[in-house]
């Protein structure tokens, strides 16, 4: 070969390399999408102390997919301290389901305003998400927007806590075992945020952000309640793990001046009602992230 | 020549081979994240290897040593070897493994965005395909004289052993891009799929002419026919491995972790993809070596460039 030929073929190397760097990074990456930008004012929502309540039971018709288990022998400890671990995706006893999230998604109280027009302040109390067994401990909660949740690592060995959301950003720590506890909140509102373990990669959880207190996570029975909505109509959702994005189902409830209204939901075979994929096709409540506009 | 030098530079390529299969089980386990820190792992140099830590953390010890093993390389070319475009080239190397290792940096520290981890995929190959240039240049069979052939009548096989590595270099970022855009329990995007499907569509008519025509024009010369036969069964292989890749992978979002069947055939869906384009380079390199330009090709291009 000679040095001609040499420098053409190098200058073929260098030029095929730019193209292809030039491709890769006018990919989008994903988790792009972003919420679109909304207005910061809105009415700051009061209790009028006739607040009514919302429950239900969130049933599963037929047979539930049988857990898997999982192969925990990369990590020996997750076996000594979890000697059964299995999927979480169905959690099922006596045809009730649990895990499901539950929410109001749309609606306005009684005197028109829409919910995703007030604007709530975040509790000051924490939420608690512990690494344990290495099962995230618990695998569906919710919280509201800028509300701090505190992340522990209960097990003697080393775990990273991921979430994954479209609508914030990633954050990504890890936490060797004895390390403090951290803490993390989110700016935007998301129905759901996923949350992994790089290390560990069957556990997963799922955050519900919101921007409005009223939410719930059904308990083992399937049951759940949701309290201090204003009177009003609204559209509740429940949402199943379950597939790339999980499956949500609504229904539209009118809360009563200090009453209660039943909203039971059923997943599974031959489940009926209005059902979709979950998580970034739900268009969650809308507020800004600092220093947006 | 020096004999030791090629042993050299083919034990860099083969561990760069050994690095571009341990950086594909990172992939496929989805541990690039085992750990945020970078480069160290948890703030250790040598961290407790277990659960996904034990694929990102080796990944990053046998890339360490690649990097050491190429500064060798450059060390032994710049003491031994005569030829300046050759020393040039293993510089190029080392630039090419220390961007490497920065990019793979860079995409942890930014929780791999897909433009980073797919430069970083893209790179390796580059990198390896380097390499084993380097191995070739070196080895008694590219420094003995051989006389040069005049190309048979045809499509020259240098314009179609080019494409065919332009082609399968394409091939690869858009593989990258695939592996890159949904981790395991993610759909695979169906437009990135089908573009990787109509790629390997693409190498296998224009590989496979390539190393047809070489077998047909030049079989009695195997310094060409042995890259070209062992090309075709590569080539055979890797689409056997891409079907069972491609099955394995859309079940694996119903499965509770990454399994060992889906994780072994990606892997060697990639390792075979760069055997792939490291042989076809080193097919290619020889073509340029041992044939020249025929009379009626010369003509031609003179034509195209006229008009």
């Amino acid at each position: 070969m000679s040095m001609k030929q040499t420098k053409v073929w190098l200058t073929l190397m260098i030029a095929l390399s730019l193209l292809g760097l030039a491709s890769a990074c006018s990919k989008t990456p994903e988790g792009g999408d972003s919420e679109p930008a909304a207005t910061t004012t809105g009415k700051a929502f009061t209790a009028k102390g006739d607040e009514g309540t919302v429950t239900g039971t969130i049933a599963y018709n037929g047979t539930p997919p049988a857990p898997k288990k999982i192969d925990a022998s990369a990590d020996p400890v997750c076996g000594q301290r979890n000697p059964n671990l299995t999927t979480e995706d169905n959690a099922v006893k006596d045809g009730k389901l649990a895990n499901a999230f539950v929410y109001i998604k749309d609606g306005a109280t009684a005197d028109g305003t829409k919910v995703t027009e007030y604007t709530f302040t975040a509790p000051s109390d924490t939420v608690n998400l512990d690494q344990s067994g290495c099962q995230y401990k618990p695998h569906v909660m919710g919280a509201m927007i800028n509300q701090k949740l505190n992340i522990t690592n209960s097990d003697p060995t080393q775990h990273n806590i991921h979430f994954t959301p479209k609508n914030n950003p990633d954050w990504n720590q890890s936490q060797p075992n004895g390390a403090p506890a951290l803490t993390h909140s989110f700016a935007r509102s998301e129905v759901l945020v996923p949350v992994k373990c790089n290390q560990h990669p069957w556990m997963k959880a799922y955050v519900g952000v919101l921007k409005h207190p009223f939410f719930a996570v059904s308990a083992e029975d399937g049951t759940f309640t949701i309290k201090g909505v204003p009177p009003g109509t609204y559209t509740v959702a429940a949402w199943k793990e379950g597939g790339a994005t999980g499956t949500e189902k609504t229904m539209s409830v009118t809360v009563p001046a200090s009453g209660s209204v039943k909203a039971d939901f059923a997943f599974g075979e031959a489940a009926t009602a209005s059902s979709k994929p979950g998580l970034e096709m739900m268009p969650a409540l809308v507020v800004p992230a600092p220093g947006h506009h | 020549m020096s004999k030791g030098l090629h042993r050299f530079a083919l034990l860099v390529a083969c561990a760069t081979f050994f690095l571009i299969i341990a950086g594909a089980l990172v992939t496929s386990h989805d541990a690039g994240l085992a750990t945020n820190d970078w480069p160290l792992s948890n703030g250790q140099v040598f961290p407790k290897m277990v659960g996904n830590l034990f694929w990102e953390h080796g990944h990053r010890m046998v890339a360490t040593t690649v990097g050491l093993l190429t500064i060798g390389l450059v060390i032994f070319l710049f003491a031994k070897e005569k030829r300046r475009w050759v020393r040039r080239l293993g510089l190029l190397a080392l630039f090419g493994v220390i961007a490497q290792g920065l990019l793979g940096g860079l995409t942890v520290k930014l929780s791999l965005p897909l433009a980073v981890s797919t430069a970083h995929a893209t790179l390796a190959q580059l990198f390896f395909c380097t390499t084993v240039s380097l191995a070739v240049f070196t080895s008694r069979s590219w420094m003995t004289d051989r006389p040069t052939l005049e190309e048979r009548p045809g499509l020259p096989l240098r314009y179609i052993c080019s494409a065919a590595v332009a082609t399968i270099f394409l091939q690869l970022i858009i593989g990258a891009t695939l592996r890159h855009s949904a981790t395991w329990d993610k759909p695979l995007p169906t437009d990135l799929l089908l573009t990787h499907i109509g790629g390997a569509v693409a190498v296998t008519l224009i590989l496979g002419s390539a190393a047809l025509s070489v077998l047909r024009r030049h079989r009695g010369l195997p310094f060409l026919t042995w890259p070209a036969i062992v090309v075709l069964i590569l080539l055979v292989v890797q689409l056997f491995l891409g079907l069972a890749a491609y099955l394995t992978r859309a079940a694996s979002p119903n499965d509770p972790q990454p399994l060992n069947p889906m994780v072994g055939v990606t892997v060697a869906h990639v390792a075979c993809g760069a055997l792939v384009f490291a042989t076809t380079i080193v097919l290619t390199l020889r073509v340029f070596k041992v044939l020249r330009p025929s009379e009626q090709s010369l003509e031609f291009s003179a034509a195209t460039q006229r008009g």
